[in-house]
């Protein structure tokens, strides 16, 4: 899945220009040319989530009395869970290129490691949007989202909790070892995260239990800032704030136990 | 030693290899807990407490279909992983009975894993101290049986995991989303009332309800042996198929 190498044509190409933006640009570019020569991947979330909205919203929707437009709540939200879900592949292809020994080989090439390592989260994250915006844009004609700043504001959100979850994976991914342990704790992980969250139900009908920890949850920060901008009159700063510290918290981490198994647990 | 003493062996084999990770055996069971405890629970927050007990044996029954679906996996990696396929086609038993007893072990593992959810749910439904609580372990078997036919064969023509995992998840939102789990058959349009009421998660999910309701499961438990039988045996038939010389 993840045994994408770019061909060297030129013997000029050896040496990556040393500017910080375009060696960035040149590994995001990498991870999401990973993402297409899997289509597999793409079909199953995109059946995923057209029956998620087609079928499960549509009929629930039509029992849920207690919430008005549970259909509209419910269809933003599976967005968010969409982007986040999607996100977290990029751990599968990281966990891959260690156990398939790619890694040395991306390790020799001429990129300083903070560039690779941002660059890697930056590409899974770029994926993951040019995954979720066709879902975003059906949501949007269904929905009547029709304002460039509301939609403008809302993909913004939907790329920081992409940010944020591709550190989170990368985190999970260098640190469990095990391959059957690591693809169930991820997907754990993606269903913890995106259920006690508020991103598909209401915060007032979750359990009492989960509705301690759901304004935690970086999908909560997502899914409410995402709703204030495509429904609401006003920007929802604190949700935002929530959700830029979440990226800031995971890229961070994610960066360090990346660099310490990449180095040995020197950092630079 | 004949043929039919190694069939416990092979039985005993599948558990040992679900065995050999509880780990994962966990968080499937973890996997449950949030199906139960998070999704239905909100859901009769959002519907009626009525709703939270309806749909309480799909949390189940989910957890019986991923556990079902490992017994594929598991064939898969011995096959491409593993390079085991050749080696246990040498046993000393004939490969419809080496079929039979791997269908068998994974309806065992999945059995297993599904225990302490089946209790839960007999708790729920108040049959858990009665002769009852039989049924739930039989519901559980019967739809296992059908999952553990379907993974298997998928896992003989599936050529790399991501096709693998991509026809699982299909199938799983077939049977999730297009049976009686959330919602009634009636609520579907109609030209997908067949589809939905071919599923044998429906049936699962009824055979469930009647415990509930202290009816009778012989009719849905009844329904549930046809689809059941038919994907065991199609999983048996590709098996020998992706076996044969």
């Amino acid at each position: 899945m993840s045994s994408l190498t770019t061909r060297v044509t030129n013997s000029s190409e050896l040496w990556v220009p040393s500017s910080s933006s375009k060696l960035l640009l040149q590994i995001a570019r990498r991870d999401i040319a990973t993402l297409f020569r899997t289509p597999w991947i793409i079909i199953s979330r995109s059946l995923a989530f057209i029956i998620q909205l087609f079928v499960f919203a549509y009929l629930i929707s039509g029992l849920v009395l207690s919430y008005p437009d549970y259909f509209r709540y419910y269809a933003v939200g599976a967005v968010v869970s969409t982007v986040a879900s999607i996100s977290f592949i990029i751990g599968y292809d990281i966990f891959e290129e260690a156990e398939e020994g790619l890694l040395d080989y991306l390790l020799t090439l001429p990129i300083p490691r903070r560039e690779f390592i941002i660059g890697r989260a930056l590409g899974g994250a770029i994926r993951a949007m040019i995954y979720t915006i066709p879902m975003f844009a059906i949501v949007a004609v269904l929905e009547n989202f029709a304002n460039p700043l509301s939609l403008l504001g809302a993909t913004l959100d939907l790329f920081l909790i992409a940010f944020g979850v591709t550190g989170l994976s990368i985190t999970v991914a260098v640190t469990v070892r095990s391959a059957n342990r690591f693809d169930v704790v991820l997907a754990l992980l993606d269903l913890a995260v995106t259920r006690a969250s508020t991103a598909l139900y209401p915060l007032n009908f979750l359990p009492g239990y989960v509705k301690i920890l759901a304004p935690f949850s970086p999908v909560t920060f997502a899914g409410d800032s995402t709703r204030a901008a495509l429904t609401g009159p006003s920007f929802d700063a604190l949700s935002t704030a929530g959700l830029l510290a979440f990226v800031v918290i995971f890229l961070g981490l994610g960066a360090t136990f990346y660099f310490r198994r990449l180095e040995g647990g020197v950092y630079a | 030693m004949s043929s039919i003493h190694l069939i416990p062996r092979v039985i005993e084999r599948d558990v040992r290899i679900l065995f050999s990770d509880t780990f994962l055996v966990g968080i499937m069971f973890a996997n449950f807990c949030i199906d139960l405890f998070v999704t239905a629970a909100t859901f009769g927050n959002l519907i009626g407490s009525s709703y939270f007990l309806r749909i309480a044996p799909g949390s189940n029954l989910i957890t019986a279909m991923v556990a079902a679906f490992q017994s594929g996996r598991d064939i898969w990696r011995e096959k491409y992983i593993k390079d085991l396929a050749s080696y246990l086609l040498t046993l000393p038993v004939s490969r419809r009975l080496f079929v039979t007893s791997r269908i068998v072990g994974g309806v065992a593992r999945s059995l297993v894993v599904t225990v302490p959810g089946t209790l839960v749910i007999s708790y729920l439904y108040g049959v858990l101290f009665s002769p009852r609580l039989f049924e739930a372990f039989v519901i559980v078997a019967l739809f296992s049986l059908g999952i553990v036919g379907l993974s298997i064969a998928v896992s003989a023509f599936a050529s790399t995991i991501e096709v693998f995992a991509t026809v699982r998840s299909a199938i799983q939102l077939y049977l999730s989303f297009l049976s009686t789990i959330f919602y009634d058959v009636s609520l579907f349009p109609a030209i997908v009332q067949p589809i939905v009421q071919t599923n044998p998660m429906t049936w699962a999910m009824q055979a469930f309800r009647a415990l509930q309701s202290q009816g009778s499961t012989l009719y849905p438990i009844a329904v549930l042996v046809g689809p059941s039988l038919a994907f065991a045996l199609l999983g048996a038939l590709c098996y020998l198929w992706y076996t044969r010389l």
